[in-house]
């Protein structure tokens, strides 16, 4: 053991290895696991006020999860649909939003995966590249606009005379689908389309010679290919759609409240911090659980996940 | 430059876990004199350069260099220079700053660097690049550069890793000339290592002939090729043919090997095997093509055999002649071209006689794989 | 088999023109109405031409200080970010390769985990230091400064480090070997071998941390304490104030994320032709006249150039371009408008109550009136829906209650 603390100050010198270890110390202990276990901790324990923390009082207690799952005692239903509706809609959405955007996204990473290169695909990429140099609120704040009551799609449609009313399509939830799935494009599109681009297109030919058509082709050669990537963006997708903040606040209508949501207004309004520490610990080990089985799921290591 | 400077390994073993890389090598490097260390790949002639210069230390054993033990000292303390196998010139520094780095980790001002690399750069005879990035040079110039820059931190020993196993034949032998000269101009203690025989005997004093890190022998070229101290030694330093069988009788310095279909054979014993070797024991023959000619009627019958010739090569400069033993083996032997047209047919036997003085026979042991 | 792949084709550029309208749309529409005369953004109907909300930007001081804050938080942030992933990146390639997948697994991990957790995770974890420690409310660990820069360095350190790892597989090991051999000490390796090698990783992983530390939402809404960032600004405003100062803020960022774009594809043209060094310049600079230099075979540079001088001649125009007259063009029409709506409906009253003396007594007033419009309209022609003022549409996302500006 001192065997490899010695090799390593001879290694590095001493004022190098004692920067590295640090710099990395700080990073993974202070800034990484520390703040993790103290938001766990936090959520057992009740919510006092500051002066009658560390008394008497500061016990540990499960009351947050019971709240999440069983509601408020004397509420009128046994379990806490709210919120666990919340939770499972967050969930379900999130899902939504990565399918749409891996069926929106892959033929294009395929297309610029496959090409050859040259002018045109430098200036696709550019123009894939400029949207996410604005900032998301703007962004979220650009589908305000457009899909709001007086907003151009629906002065279009009057004017076209397809419909007779405004469609409330905040209300519908489209708009807030729409931006989501707008956000997250580039997750999506990179990684499939760098995992493409190392596919040998004389596979694809081979297939066409073998006269495959083009789905089977797809079906059977390419997606298999592009497994790691095809997972690792709907990993991210997924992951940054249940865990957005900005989208659902300006774009949910009233009837698509985030889970998110939920743990900002318990730190805000809310005021009840280690519950909003509870919540977003179970938001947080449910990320974990889906990741860690999709990518047990499609044999994909940690390592692929890299841009 | 410094005079050269003694290089020791006693007792040297280097293990990687339960993997033995070196084993037990002793080895007397004089002060100015070119070492090589010759062998196949993977059989720790690395090792041994990375230990001399300080990238590891022995498992057990010491490192000495001008009679100092080396244990604990780092690379950077040690008074040698390593010549890497891909030169590793850095690439975002000019070839100036590439040869006085030494210089410059050492604080030297900028004008006086300028100047010695100036010096450096006409001794190596690439008076006007200085200011080249090592990305514009050839092989062969970038060779000399990683030369200059090594001589630049004055080292007591230069190490050099196969240097010029990645350049064209013709640049190969012009170099092979240049470092010796070099060496010899400078004065210091120079240790290669190669897996090319070729380099190892024309350019050094010495060489030491290893496999799966054991040094099998450590002589002069000459010794190395005409008195082998183990079979590996004999069939890797140039063509060698073998013959196997059980050593009938020993007269002074000289052995009866009784082969399995080709009579018995005299052969002078190697140096290493007078003593070991004795009647009845398993031994190995070995006859150079150069030492073998066509018989004459007056050829004893201790030295001829009769083969088949299976092919003949025209070389230019020499006959070789491919033949099948009794026991099915190749043996080639190599003539002097001296106006002889077509010596055999193909298929037809042929008998050849051999000079006992210079074959050799060594105990029965492992010969270097094809 | 032709027709299939006319069929292929005519479906890829559809494909490809509904893609980035979706993505590029959205921008486009939001540039447009910065420049439109009503309080609240809308492209349609077209009013007037105007840059008073670009003034109006200018004057808010809250979005001042927003950009401040951003400023100094991103600078913290990249120095952090890039000193831990550098720190990082050169500790994974040393690490005991068993430790190693764990090792890669936990400085990762930021990367994925929601980023409303790490900001309530500093802020609950720096609050009980403060209390442990016995400090006041005031001190460094509640600053919202400390809190922001530390939260977002925790992940944008991870995305540092990914650039630093693909950087240093392209390293030669042996350059710090030789380098140790000539006699240098570990540091001199590094500082002299190592780090210029590095430097243009250095310069991209510290542009992307700004712009990343720039744009976060989601945990510096948790941890800014009292210095908000212009992210969090933004969204304040967006949530409960909308005006079109808004969209001229996103049309600046736009215009300067294009010039970024371009300077940088200007940037990679002059390296890529300063590699092809000798190449025949005759082949690009075809033509009957000879641009300088800088702009042989790099059409960004001509595109920059076209744009610089469109936008001077635009800002000066609108130095002296007023929409006042528009603006009461415009409402003057609306008032004639109204004034002949008001008209008909009186019309139609008159006629009903005539209807009505005929048929009888009924209860009156239970007809419905146009809606009441103040004097300065701000909707357009069509009065019964897009009456974004109404406290419904003001409420629609967001935590139950009013919050005003």
């Amino acid at each position: 053991m001192t065997q490899i603390v010695r090799d390593y100050f001879e290694k590095n010198g001493m004022g190098l290895g004692i920067f590295l270890l640090v710099a990395v110390g700080f990073w993974v202990i202070i800034l990484i696991v520390l703040p993790q276990l103290s938001m766990l901790d936090f959520s057992f324990r009740h919510h006092l006020p500051p002066p009658e923390m560390g008394g008497p009082k500061d016990t540990y207690t499960i009351e947050h999860y019971k709240y999440l799952v069983l509601g408020a005692p004397g509420a009128d239903t046994s379990y806490n649909v709210v919120d666990l509706g919340v939770f499972g809609r967050t969930l379900i959405a999130a899902l939504f939003v990565t399918i749409l955007d891996l069926v929106l996204c892959y033929p294009l990473a395929y297309y610029l995966g496959q090409s050859k290169g040259g002018g045109f695909v430098r200036v696709l990429v550019l123009l894939l590249i400029i949207p996410y140099w604005i900032n998301e609120i703007l962004r979220a704040f650009a589908f305000r606009i457009i899909f709001g009551e007086s907003g151009l799609i629906n002065e279009v449609l009057l004017t076209i005379g397809l419909i007779g009313n405004p469609i409330d399509f905040i209300r519908a939830n489209v708009a807030l689908y729409a931006g989501l799935g707008y956000a997250y494009i580039l997750l999506m599109i990179f990684p499939i389309y760098n995992v493409i681009e190392s596919l040998d297109r004389n596979q694809i030919e081979a297939a066409r010679d073998m006269g495959a058509p083009w789905w089977r082709i797809h079906w059977r050669v390419v997606i298999p290919y592009a497994k790691p990537g095809i997972s690792s963006g709907c990993t991210m997708v997924f992951m940054l759609s249940a865990g957005a903040l900005a989208a659902p606040q300006i774009l949910g209508g009233p009837s698509s409240l985030w889970f998110t949501q939920i743990i900002y207004q318990w730190f805000n309004q809310g005021g009840n911090w280690p519950r909003g520490a509870a919540f977003a610990i179970v938001l947080l080990v449910t990320c974990i659980i889906i990741v860690l089985s999709m990518m047990r799921l499609f044999k994909v290591k940690i390592g692929d996940i890299g841009k | 430059m410094s005079t050269g400077v003694d290089v020791n390994l006693e007792n040297v073993w280097i293990r990687f876990g339960e993997f033995v890389a070196v084993r037990e090598a002793n080895v007397n490097i004089k002060g100015g004199e070119f070492f090589s260390f010759l062998g196949p790949s993977g059989c720790g002639k690395t090792t041994i350069l990375r230990a001399v210069s300080g990238f590891l230390e022995p498992s057990e054993g010491q490192v000495k260099i001008g009679g100092r033990d080396m244990a604990g000292i780092g690379p950077n303390k040690r008074p040698t220079a390593l010549i890497f196998q891909n030169l590793a010139l850095f690439p975002l520094m000019k070839v100036w700053e590439n040869i006085t780095f030494s210089l410059e980790v050492q604080g030297v001002g900028k004008a006086d660097r300028r100047k010695r690399a100036d010096e450096l750069l006409d001794m190596i005879a690439l008076p006007d690049q200085g200011d080249k990035l090592p990305s514009e040079l050839s092989g062969g110039q970038k060779q000399r550069v990683a030369i200059a820059r090594a001589l630049c931190a004055e080292p007591d020993v230069l190490l050099l890793d196969e240097p010029l196993s990645a350049l064209d034949l013709k640049l190969r032998q012009h170099m092979r000339t240049e470092l010796r000269e070099i060496q010899q101009r400078v004065g210091i203690t120079f240790i290669y290592i190669t897996h090319d025989q070729g380099e190892a005997l024309t350019m050094s004093d010495n060489v030491a002939v290893m496999r799966a890190g054991i040094i099998d022998q450590i002589a002069d070229g000459q010794a190395i090729y005409d008195d082998p101290a183990t079979p590996f030694v004999a069939s890797f330093v140039g063509e060698n043919n073998v013959f196997r069988g059980k050593v009938k009788s020993i007269d002074g310095d000289m052995a009866l090997i009784d082969t399995n279909r080709s009579g018995a054979l005299l052969s002078r014993m190697a140096s290493s095997a007078k003593g070991t070797l004795s009647v009845g024991d398993d031994a190995m023959m070995f006859v150079r093509p150069e030492a073998c000619n066509i018989a004459t009627d007056t050829t004893p019958a201790n030295n001829r055999l009769t083969a088949r010739v299976v092919n003949e090569e025209f070389e230019g400069q020499i006959y070789n002649v491919f033949l099948e033993g009794s026991e099915g083996k190749e043996i080639k032997m190599s003539l002097v071209n001296v106006g002889q047209h077509r010596l055999s047919a193909k298929g037809s036997d042929l008998t050849l006689e051999y000079s006992p003085e210079q074959a050799v026979a060594l105990p029965a042991g492992d010969l270097a794989s094809e | 088999m032709r027709s299939d792949n006319y069929l292929l084709k005519f479906f890829l550029i559809a494909y490809l023109i509904v893609f980035f309208g979706y993505l590029l749309g959205p921008l486009i529409v939001m540039s447009v109405t910065a420049f439109n005369s009503p309080g609240f953004p809308r492209m349609t109907p077209w009013e007037c031409l105007t840059f008073e909300w670009f003034d109006v930007l200018a004057k808010d001081d809250r979005i001042i200080e927003g950009i401040k804050n951003s400023f100094i938080i991103g600078i913290g942030t990249v120095i952090l970010s890039v000193v831990m992933g550098l720190a990082g990146a050169l500790v994974l390639t040393q690490i005991w390769p068993k430790l190693r997948a764990t090792y890669y697994t936990i400085v990762i991990a930021p990367i994925l985990i929601p980023g409303v957790v790490l900001g309530i995770s500093t802020l609950v974890f720096w609050d009980r230091i403060n209390i442990m420690l016995g400090f006041t409310s005031e001190s460094l660990f509640n600053n919202g400064i400390f809190l922001t820069i530390l939260g977002q360095s925790t992940f944008i350190a991870s995305y540092c480090m990914l650039v630093f790892i693909a950087r240093l597989q392209r390293f030669d090991t042996d350059l710090t070997e030789a380098a140790l051999d000539l006699g240098a000490t570990n540091v001199q390796a590094f500082r002299k071998i190592t780090l210029p090698f590095m430097k243009p990783a250095i310069g991209s992983a510290a542009v992307l941390a700004f712009l990343a530390s720039f744009e976060n939402y989601n945990t510096t809404t948790f941890t800014f304490g009292k210095f908000p960032t212009l992210t969090i600004e933004l969204a304040q405003k967006v949530r409960y104030g909308i005006n079109p100062s808004i969209s001229a803020l996103a049309f600046i960022i736009i215009v300067l994320t294009l010039i970024g774009a371009l300077a940088y594809e200007i940037y990679r043209r002059r390296q890529q032709l300063a590699l092809a060094n000798g190449a025949p310049v005759a082949a690009v600079s075809g033509g009957s006249f000879q641009l300088p230099k800088i702009f042989r075979g790099n059409p960004a540079a001509v595109i920059m150039v076209l744009l610089a001088l469109g936008g001077f001649s635009t800002i000066w125009f609108a130095q002296s371009y007023s929409p006042a007259q528009c603006k009461v063009d415009v409402r003057t029409q609306k008032q004639i408008i109204q004034q002949q709506r008001i008209q008909e409906i009186r019309q139609q009253r008159l006629e009903q109550q005539q209807q009505k003396s005929r048929q009888g007594p009924d209860i009156f007033g239970g007809k419905k009136t146009a809606p009441a419009t103040g004097t300065v309209p701000q909707s357009p022609g069509k009065g019964s829906f897009g009456n974004i003022f109404a406290p419904k549409n003001l409420e629609k996302t967001g935590p139950k209650g009013e919050k005003t500006d």
